[in-house]
């Protein structure tokens, strides 16, 4: 029986060798275009994650150069927490041009989550020969379940209250919320429309004192069109309101964007590359209405799309500190 | 046929727990030969020929799961009957060196419908001759500690798999030896952890799986209880004899039950290890103070010296680079707390702090931002696991502690008549137990780290599951 994690890489090599075939003269007659150099191949199977559950892992590596692979360590890894035995394996011998060497890893598989997840692996080859560049590394991600249908399925948070009544708000952790009626005074009541960026937004509808808006922790929204940007209106609390967004094309592809938005009172308007799009005047606090004469913005930013490709949907950046009312496609 | 040891009358100042109260106390000679001693490796003991792990060893399945019963006291005697209301479970002897503790429980049993077990009482060998039954599958020990080690190596003996009430022993030596008896029996030896099986430890364990604290890097946990009312009670602990312990040790004798969640937690034993501890100790005040305030001049207690500190601390290094903190303080006025904590790179989990229905809070990014707490509700709900689910009604209705009990008492006799491989083995209950004689070793040397012995002997290397188990049926009762 094998042991875990043990390397196989005796098989490949002989096959690899049997196909040697010696590499021609270097005075090669006419000298042709180079073709793009092989790069070394590194395949991660698929990762059964029917958890809780001490998965098997198995990861290839080619050797698509061609000098001979050697001093091989593949390492291992996948989302973060999740423990991996080894993190690396090292493998004996060299390969030639065109062997494979495989590795196994045991990861343990935490039971699914509801909802939509995305599980990213990784391994990395270094290696000294072969294709010459020391290093390559491979990715999967694997999908499961349904993302929200749309972005106020994902309302978490709320940002706005009634001066009437500020208890319920909490935008930036500390209970603080805007005001619906300083809002209002610059335009932005619920549902209406606001246009940035190129594209036509919408206020949420939510009423004051309810959830309205979301903080960005991963959630995968559905969004539809064709475009050249994503558009996101929101803004920052605490600091440091930056983040990458993924996109999913109808085609199966993938696309990604980072952007940020300031802090909703403190930093510059155009931190992060971000424009302002309203302020209003003070904040509800615990207390009630207060801290006039600051304002409290709400700015947009985007994120570049494939125009050829529909959208199918979105996951949002892992960062809490982002606030997102609403995100359409522009254009 | 399976090994009667004789039953001696050895252990209450032997033992790893002596050497700390000879440190604490006398002779300078002795102690400087303790301190000596306190950071040298402890080698694990070879294996005999033939001798095998038990690490994924499973139970063999039975159809009923047959309980004998040694120690019945207040923590005995509430057992026994959790036992007996458990689907697929019998009673079948009880044992206590008194002999109408036997008759109250059996009597108990049949009052609650359940078939009457033999009794067996009278003398410190009584629980010898009910382990020559042949109809126990299971040795539930609940006698006091001094007893637990001699007693639950002699199930195994006797052919039983164990399941003890903390500490499984109090000795390096003892915690070795039911390793080893565990692994020569083929008998699994269990710690009876019931706060493993508490429904906010589970979900903080399967939130640490799912990666919701990042890469965990440290955890506390502990046993936090004003104990001071019972231990001066003269009829709570029999004979005073948890309260005899604070004069003869200054150890953590108890902290496995904020220990073991934490360490579950971490993988201990399953990708990871306790490496190193250092313990700290306050000076012993509480019991003292409590006696001079509370307890009249002619109770036999104004006898006593108490020399175990009021919160004993121990730090705990792992070979995957966390941190521990295990606390104990049964001896303070203070409101009950087991500490609970889990953090990592990306958010921390508290438990006991009261601002939610679970009593536990959280910060996780990117879920929250803001420096501020928030209620554990909806992750408890999230991460709850199958077992309470699953048998959480039942769970409040029958057992105590808030339902541990009956928890971990289903589960075990699941795991026997299924045949599955125990949650909690010989392993895990050995390492949880170790900081009992390692606190009094580094204590001995000023505070100086000192070895954790490897139980597993290397195979704690290779992931594998435990508390977090998938769903699984108990078998039908016929």
């Amino acid at each position: 029986m094998r042991s875990a994690g043990r390397i196989s890489s005796l098989r490949a090599m002989a096959v690899a060798a049997a196909l040697l075939v010696p590499a021609p003269a270097a005075a090669a007659a006419e000298p042709e275009p180079a073709p793009a150099p092989a790069a070394t191949e590194v395949t991660i199977a698929p990762v059964d994650l029917a958890g809780p559950a001490i998965s098997t892992v198995k990861v290839t590596v080619k050797n698509a150069g061609p000098d001979r692979m050697r001093s091989l360590k593949v390492s291992f890894a996948g989302p973060v927490g999740w423990a991996v035995q080894p993190s690396v394996h090292s493998v004996d011998g060299t390969f030639a041009a065109g062997a494979t060497a495989a590795a196994e890893f045991r990861i343990q598989v935490p039971e699914p989550r509801p909802g939509f997840t995305v599980r990213t692996f990784t391994a990395t080859a270094t290696y000294k020969g072969g294709d010459g560049a020391g290093t390559a590394t491979a990715t999967r991600s694997q999908r499961s379940g349904t993302p929200l249908a749309d972005l106020a399925d994902a309302y978490n948070n709320v940002g706005v209250t009634d001066e009437s009544n500020t208890a319920p708000g909490n935008y930036d952790g500390g209970g603080n919320s805007f005001s619906a009626q300083k809002l209002a005074d610059v335009g932005l009541t619920p549902g209406a429309t606001v246009r940035a960026l190129g594209a036509e937004l919408t206020w949420p509808e939510a009423a004051a004192g309810t959830k309205g808006n979301v903080s960005s922790a991963g959630q995968a929204v559905t969004l539809s069109g064709r475009g050249s940007k994503l558009v996101l209106l929101g803004s920052g609390v605490g600091s440091g309101a930056t983040g990458t967004a993924t996109v999913y094309y109808k085609d199966g592809s993938t696309g990604t964007g980072s952007f940020g938005f300031p802090n909703w009172s403190f930093d510059p308007a155009n931190a992060h590359g971000a424009t302002l799009v309203a302020s209003s005047d003070g904040r509800n606090r615990q207390s009630g209405y207060g801290n006039a004469g600051i304002a409290y913005r709400i700015f947009a930013h985007s994120i570049p799309l494939d125009a050829t490709k529909e959208v199918d949907f979105v996951v949002l950046p892992g960062n809490g500190n982002i606030h997102v009312f609403d995100m359409a496609v522009a254009p | 046929m399976p090994e009667i040891p004789a039953v001696s009358r050895r252990l209450l100042l032997g033992g790893a727990l002596a050497t700390g109260a000879l440190a604490a106390g006398v002779g300078s000679a002795q102690a400087a030969s303790v301190t000596e001693a306190a950071t040298a490796v402890d080698p694990a003991p070879r294996r005999r020929p033939g001798q095998k792990s038990m690490i994924d060893v499973a139970f063999e399945p039975c159809r009923t799961v047959r309980v004998g019963v040694i120690g019945l006291g207040n923590r005995g005697h509430g057992m026994s009957e959790g036992w007996s209301v458990v689907p697929g479970c019998t009673v079948t002897a009880v044992c206590d060196i008194r002999a109408e503790r036997a008759k109250r429980t059996a009597d108990r049993l049949v009052a609650t419908g359940r078939p009457r077990p033999a009794e067996y009482g009278g003398s410190d060998e009584s629980y010898a001759r009910m382990l020559e039954r042949d109809d126990i599958d299971l040795v539930y020990i609940a006698t006091p500690w001094e007893f637990h080690y001699e007693q639950g190596r002699a199930a195994l003996l006797a052919g039983k798999h164990v399941i003890v009430e903390l500490p499984i022993a109090t000795g390096l030596e003892e915690l070795w030896d039911l390793v080893d008896t565990s692994e020569r029996t083929r008998r699994h030896l269990i710690l009876s952890e019931n706060c493993s099986y508490g429904r906010n430890e589970l979900a903080m364990l399967k939130m640490a799986h799912e990666g919701l604290f990042g890469d965990v890097t440290n955890g506390h946990g502990g046993y936090l209880h004003d104990l001071r009312a019972l231990l001066f009670s003269d009829t709570y602990y029999t004979d005073a004899w948890r309260r005899l312990w604070h004069t003869r040790s200054t150890a953590s004798f108890y902290a496995m039950h904020g220990l073991a969640p934490v360490a579950a937690a971490m993988d201990i034993n399953r990708g990871d290890r306790m490496t190193v501890l250092r313990a700290t100790a306050t000076e012993p005040k509480g019991l003292a103070d409590y006696r001079e305030r509370f307890v009249p001049r002619s109770h036999p207690s104004w006898q006593e010296t108490y020399i175990n500190g009021d919160l004993v601390t121990c730090l705990i290094d792992t070979a995957k680079g966390r941190v521990i903190r295990a606390e104990h303080d049964v001896s303070s006025p203070r409101p009950y707390s087991r500490i609970n904590s889990l953090a990592g790179s990306r958010g921390i989990f508290e438990d006991y702090a009261g601002t939610s229905t679970t009593g536990g809070r959280i910060y996780v990014e990117p879920d929250h931002s803001g420096h501020s707490w928030r209620d554990f509700d909806t992750y408890r709900k999230e991460f709850d696991h199958w077992l309470w689910k699953k048998i959480g009604d039942d769970a409040a209705n029958n057992g105590g502690h808030g339902g541990m009990d009956y928890v971990l008492q289903w589960r075990t006799v699941q795991l026997m008549r299924a045949g599955l491989v125990p949650d909690i083995d010989v392993y895990d209950s050995a390492a949880w137990c170790a900081p009992v004689p390692l606190s009094v070793k580094s204590l001995a040397a000023g505070g100086r780290p000192v070895e954790v012995p490897d139980f597993t002997r290397g195979s704690w290397v290779n992931l594998r599951t435990g508390l977090d188990s998938r769903t699984s049926e108990m078998p039908p009762v016929a």
